[in-house]
């Protein structure tokens, strides 16, 4: 299969920092991988490289089709209610309608706070209105920075039901996670180790770097 | 699972439908944004009247000589009602440059993900510019308004001071979108906009500086709408040239923050190339 996400030999440094030296990664549809790493290991600044919200000191990165970025902070407009941060990234999107929308509503569970401020939302479902804006137009890749901090159980189980539906779509999705014990659900793990990525599957050992524990 | 009538479509038009064409839904938003500023509508309503009850009450009514530059004419006017002019530009500036920079400075992560998403900066941009003048045009309106309670000049003179008002609050709110692009922090805007807005109204009046007269004023802001203000309600004059140096401030400051603006939203999107179907074929070279 056509891999619709290729990066390669990103490099970023901070300074005399160096977080990314030659990171290399590709998805293709229907796969689902994780970055894993130690806390500072850069695997918010390789999303960044990836999405192409982040200058990066070289490498590259082809993507085919439409890109969903969630980042690990939810950004939205406090003013705003949830129905209407839905109405202006349908026009981001230039999208026809808010089925979609209205339906990762429901699937997320926070449909009754439709008409809510931002501002006003719990911390768990300001996350879900965060990683809705980033699904609303259906992308074809899907990069998400921790999408989970902040929800409840049952939610986090929505969240998988919804990753599932996204894969039998096609979506390729690339997930910034610490949770070990999830780890079995993902087709491969990216090891973000002294700025590379080294991929492995959900069975293997680590061979370097120490994961973060919940 | 999603069926696939809830798939997301791209709209066949570049503006999108017409329930979410990019300009108006980013005009109805920004609208929304920079009127919810709650301690800002309490200024208004509480501040501006007892701002103008308190000048009158203090200073009465005792003559103060007042130049009008472009004609170099002095008039001889009531005190009060000049510190009326002068009060209602400060209070403008103060409320309008606070209420925009705050509403500029939280959106701008909101703003740069809005662009990450599709929409267009000139969209944004247009949008903004367009709800300040609205903003200012009316908060403008309003402050004149109440200042006919206190004082009840020509209508001639009441349209110039309104026009004044008008220019010092596009001017204000202008700087303030400059420095809620330009500064990070709450304490660092609001004590720029407090301080410039004070010494700059301050010193065009000569009640409280004894040097108002004298031509270093015309480098300020408040300058034009000053001078255009006074020369209506007090010579019957229309001094355009210093209202149009007053736009001229609000240009300048808006012009500087939506450069600014649009070179801190810019994103580094996958530039797309057209290949066969709906798919595209993105390359991204860093």
């Amino acid at each position: 299969m056509t891999a619709v996400l290729v990066a390669e030999g990103i490099r970023k440094s901070y300074g005399h920092h160096q977080v990314l030296a030659g990171a290399d990664l590709q998805v293709e549809p229907g796969q689902l991988v994780a970055v894993v790493g130690e806390n500072g290991a850069g695997k918010s600044t390789l999303l960044k490289a990836l999405a192409g919200t982040l200058k990066t000191d070289g490498g590259t990165v082809e993507l085919t089709g439409t890109l969903g970025y969630c980042p690990q902070q939810a950004v939205l407009s406090d003013n705003l209610t949830v129905g209407q941060h839905l109405r202006y990234f349908a026009a981001a999107y230039q999208l026809a309608d808010l089925a979609r929308g209205e339906s990762l509503l429901d699937q997320l569970g926070y449909a009754k706070y439709r008409n809510t401020s931002a501002g006003a939302l719990s911390g768990g479902t300001r996350q879900k209105l965060n990683l809705t804006l980033a699904l609303l137009h259906d992308p074809d890749v899907l990069l998400l920075d921790e999408p989970y901090q902040g929800f409840d159980w049952e939610t986090y189980l929505r969240f998988w039901d919804l990753v599932g539906d996204l894969r039998e779509r096609g979506t390729a999705i690339v997930l910034i996670t610490h949770l070990v014990f999830e780890q079995d659900r993902f087709d491969v793990l990216a090891d973000l180790v002294h700025g590379r990525l080294q991929l492995r599957s959900p069975h293997e050992s680590p061979s370097g770097g120490d994961d973060d524990r919940p | 699972m999603t069926g696939p009538e809830q798939t997301a479509r791209p709209a066949a038009d570049a503006d999108g439908p017409a329930g979410f064409a990019q300009f108006p839904t980013a005009l109805r938003f920004a609208l929304r944004n920079q009127t919810r500023n709650r301690l800002a509508a309490v200024l208004l309503v509480v501040f501006v009247p007892v701002w103008y009850a308190l000048m009158m009450a203090m200073v009465g009514h005792q003559s103060l000589s007042f130049k009008l530059f472009s004609t170099g004419q002095v008039l001889v006017v009531d005190g009060g009602q000049l510190t009326l002019i002068s009060a209602g530009l400060n209070a403008l500036s103060l409320i309008v440059g606070f209420a925009v920079f705050d509403a500029i400075r939280k959106a701008l992560n909101f703003d740069r993900r809005l662009v990450f998403a599709g929409y267009r900066q000139a969209g944004l941009i247009g949008a903004k510019t367009l709800s300040i003048g609205i903003i200012a045009s009316c908060v403008a309106l309003y402050a004149a308004v109440v200042l006919l309670v206190f004082w009840r000049p020509s209508i001639a003179g009441w349209l110039a001071i309104v026009a004044g008002y008008a220019v010092i609050a596009l001017t204000y709110g202008a700087f303030g979108l400059l420095l809620g692009v330009l500064v990070k922090g709450d304490l660092e805007g609001f004590f720029l906009i407090i301080m410039g807005g004070l010494m700059d109204t301050f010193l065009q009046n000569p009640l409280g500086n004894p040097l108002a007269n004298k031509p270093v004023l015309e480098w300020f802001p408040s300058f034009g709408p000053m001078q255009f203000a006074v020369g209506g309600a007090f010579g019957n004059t229309a001094l355009w040239g210093r209202l149009l140096i007053g736009l001229a401030w609000s240009a300048g400051f808006a012009l500087c923050g939506l450069v600014v603006f649009r070179v801190k939203t810019r994103t580094r999107r996958h530039q797309a190339q057209p290949v066969a179907g709906r798919d595209r074929r993105v390359v991204t070279a860093h």
